[in-house]
């Protein structure tokens, strides 16, 4: 099977690049026409650098006619990328959030549809084991029936190494952006794609203020409101020092009738300090996520069965990100239109 | 301390904290609660039990109330009338017209009004505040605050809105203090609650509420309350972030003693003590009693408790209408208590 990277602008290139590099049966191919010449993160560089395969150009890399792509670029340059993949029959693993407006997100969900090919958006969290465990723990009644959930998705500033996570053109905004939808998709899954209801946000930009990300949004909190009743309170915020051992992480409560579960989504499996560094040691437990996800999405493209999350979990999770910053322009919380 | 006569009104869970923290700064109580508990709590610490709230107030210099919620504005203001400093458990009162009455009553009589924020005093809350108010975390942009423990259906007012005012104006008006106290004014509150939110509460109800708080320095606060199953462990918990870095707090990470292994001993405990060390619940009381007697100003005054009714009663009024709610900025009213620096937090 011949799999495509395209584009290295967003972080987790390196981390797909990585993982299915030495896949037994993976014949992998990148391409990052669009980075800035001479920038030894990106493009032919990067590629060497990891031992991948290297297209100069979206002409080279599709005549190559990749069973399927990973879609890694920009938040506002996903559609084009996904539109031309799909009309070249390949199936499509996007990174999140799926576009950066509702009309993208649609374009991309109605091109695969229309080719035939499958739509899956990169949400590794919800395949975490113990997130299974969860979800089992829900849907056989044990936990009785599910309240609310708080969680905290907070990571440090990525526009401190990529700067267009700070450019609203090409990320479709900061934190609330980044971050919102990794709880979102897990309570997506936890309520089987109800669509959330209501969402109110508040947000301020004084972490880094004047730093990496003056135009954008760096802390954020969310309440979500689904028809069923469920709250969701998220901190989105990019609130985790850069000089922290990692790079921030995900936990969540749930507040059920019979229970109250914590899910912590990347758990230290070592603590202690490192009198090298002078900094605390952490060294990361937890399964490796990404390549949970990247299981699903190669078994949906050869068994050509629908992957989860989808494009549509993609554009509900979407859906919650522009009603937030609807919400932060009104001061009110913002309904989002019935499904 | 000159001997302090204290009329404790009320016998509840409360009452059970500030009887001992007076009885230990040496004051001479006598109690009085209407639901007839006030013979035994009072045998139980030694103190004496008087027959009707008339006898508890004749000659008290201290009155402090510990009964529920809907009832405060009367005792207090008929403690006031009767020339006596009130010690008044949070909320001073489920609407804040009422708490700015009683205060505004306290002030006229020149006598003094303190509300229990009882967290104010436990240590990792003050430190939390010199930490933030020295400038240690820089300019603060985000905190959350989480408060958990079992729904307290040992009382059935709780469970009742007109009575407490539920979750978020009982329990999480704790955080919303805080939030206030460490972050300045609020100027727009959102809230949600969610599970059983009405009287009668059985065994095993649980409800949730959530707010975002924004404050008038920028700074955006999340406070979330639990009321959990029976046996939920009372924890809280705090998450700041600032220009200067990050500083959190669990109260079941770090204990000075675990014990595990005994059979399970029931439901968890309702109402939180202190850890090794002081009961927060006696600083508290040893604080307002030095400033009965003319001693420094506390670290909460009763303009603090009027303005965290008034979030707790925008966040009720949210919860309600679906809709965040903005509160009127307002020059700080509050004495020296409230005036403390607030420099790395303002924009």
């Amino acid at each position: 099977m011949r799999v495509a990277v395209l584009s290295f602008a967003h972080l987790h290139a390196a981390t797909y690049i990585r993982l299915l590099r030495d896949r037994e049966g993976i014949e992998l191919v990148t391409a990052d026409p669009e980075a800035p010449p001479g920038d030894p993160t990106r493009g032919r560089a990067l590629a060497e650098g990891l031992g991948a395969d290297y297209a100069d150009t979206w002409d080279e890399v599709f005549a190559l006619r990749p069973d399927a792509v990973i879609v890694t670029s920009e938040n506002a340059r996903h559609r084009h990328l996904v539109e031309r993949a799909a009309a070249s029959g390949a199936h499509v693993l996007c990174e999140k959030p799926l576009a950066t407006t509702e009309a993208d997100a649609q374009a991309m969900i109605d091109a695969c549809a229309r080719a035939g090919v499958r739509l899956m958006t990169a949400y590794p969290v919800r395949f975490s084991p113990a997130f299974t465990a969860l979800r089992s723990a829900l849907a056989d009644g044990s936990l009785g029936g599910l309240i609310s959930v708080h969680g905290a998705n907070n990571g440090s500033n990525p526009a401190r190494s990529h700067p267009w996570f700070a450019d609203p053109e090409l990320s479709g905004g900061g934190a609330l952006a980044d971050h919102t939808v990794h709880i979102a998709d897990l309570v997506d899954a936890l309520l089987d794609g109800e669509q959330a209801a209501e969402v109110y946000a508040q947000a301020n930009s004084v972490l880094d203020d004047g730093g990496p990300a003056p135009d954008v949004e760096t802390a954020g909190l969310v309440t979500i409101r689904y028809p069923g009743g469920l709250v969701a309170a998220v901190d989105a915020s990019w609130s985790h020092p850069p000089d922290h051992p990692t790079w921030g992480g995900l936990a969540m409560t749930c507040v059920a009738e019979k229970a109250i579960v914590e899910f912590d989504a990347f758990p230290p499996l070592l603590g202690g300090f490192n009198s090298v560094t002078g900094r605390g040691r952490w060294e990361a437990g937890g399964a490796d996520l990404d390549a949970a996800m990247l299981d699903e999405f190669l078994d949906a493209v050869h068994t050509g069965r629908r992957p989860s999350p989808d494009g549509e979990a993609g554009l509900r999770t979407l859906r919650i990100v522009l009603a937030a910053y609807e919400s932060l322009r009104t001061g009110q919380p913002v309904a989002l239109p019935v499904g | 301390m000159a001997e302090l006569e204290v009329a404790l009104i009320g016998a509840g869970g409360i009452a059970r904290t500030h009887l001992p923290a007076w009885t230990a700064l040496g004051a001479r109580v006598r109690v009085y609660a209407p639901d007839g508990q006030a013979p035994a709590l009072a045998r139980e610490f030694g103190a004496t039990s008087v027959g009707s709230l008339d006898e508890a107030l004749d000659g008290a210099g201290v009155v402090d109330v510990c009964t529920p919620t809907d009832t405060h504005r009367e005792i207090t203001l008929a403690a006031v009338a009767a020339g006596a400093h009130v010690l008044c458990e949070k909320p001073l009162s489920l609407g804040a017209a009422e708490a700015e009455e009683m205060a505004d009553a306290a002030e006229a009589a020149g006598v003094r009004l303190y509300p229990g924020h009882v967290v104010r005093f436990f240590p990792a809350y003050a430190r939390l505040r010199d930490l933030v108010a020295r400038g240690g975390l820089g300019r603060v942009a985000v905190a959350r605050f989480t408060r958990t423990g079992r729904y307290p259906t040992w009382s059935g007012w709780f469970a009742d809105p007109a009575r407490s005012g539920g979750i978020l104006t009982d329990q999480m008006i704790h955080d919303m203090d805080i939030a206030r106290w460490l972050f300045g004014d609020v100027v727009r509150v959102h809230a949600r609650q969610q599970g059983h939110l009405a009287a009668p509460a059985p065994e095993g109800a649980v409800a949730t509420g959530t707010a975002v708080l924004t404050h008038a320095s920028g700074t955006i606060s999340q406070v979330v309350g639990v009321w959990g199953p029976p046996a939920t462990p009372f924890r809280t918990t705090f998450h700041v972030s600032g220009t200067g870095g990050t500083v959190e707090h669990d109260s079941l990470a770090h204990l000075d003693l675990r014990i595990t292994g005994a059979l399970s001993s029931g439901p968890a405990a309702g109402i939180p003590a202190g850890d090794f060390g002081e009961s927060p619940y006696v600083t508290q009381i040893r604080e307002f009693a030095e400033a009965f007697a003319g001693g420094p100003e506390p670290r909460v005054s009763g303009r603090d408790g009027v303005a965290a009714v008034r979030i707790a009663e925008a966040a009720a009024e949210s919860a309600r209408t679906g809709r965040a709610v903005e509160l009127a900025r307002r020059t700080t009213t509050a004495k020296t208590s409230t005036a403390v620096a607030t420099k790395g937090i303002e924009q």
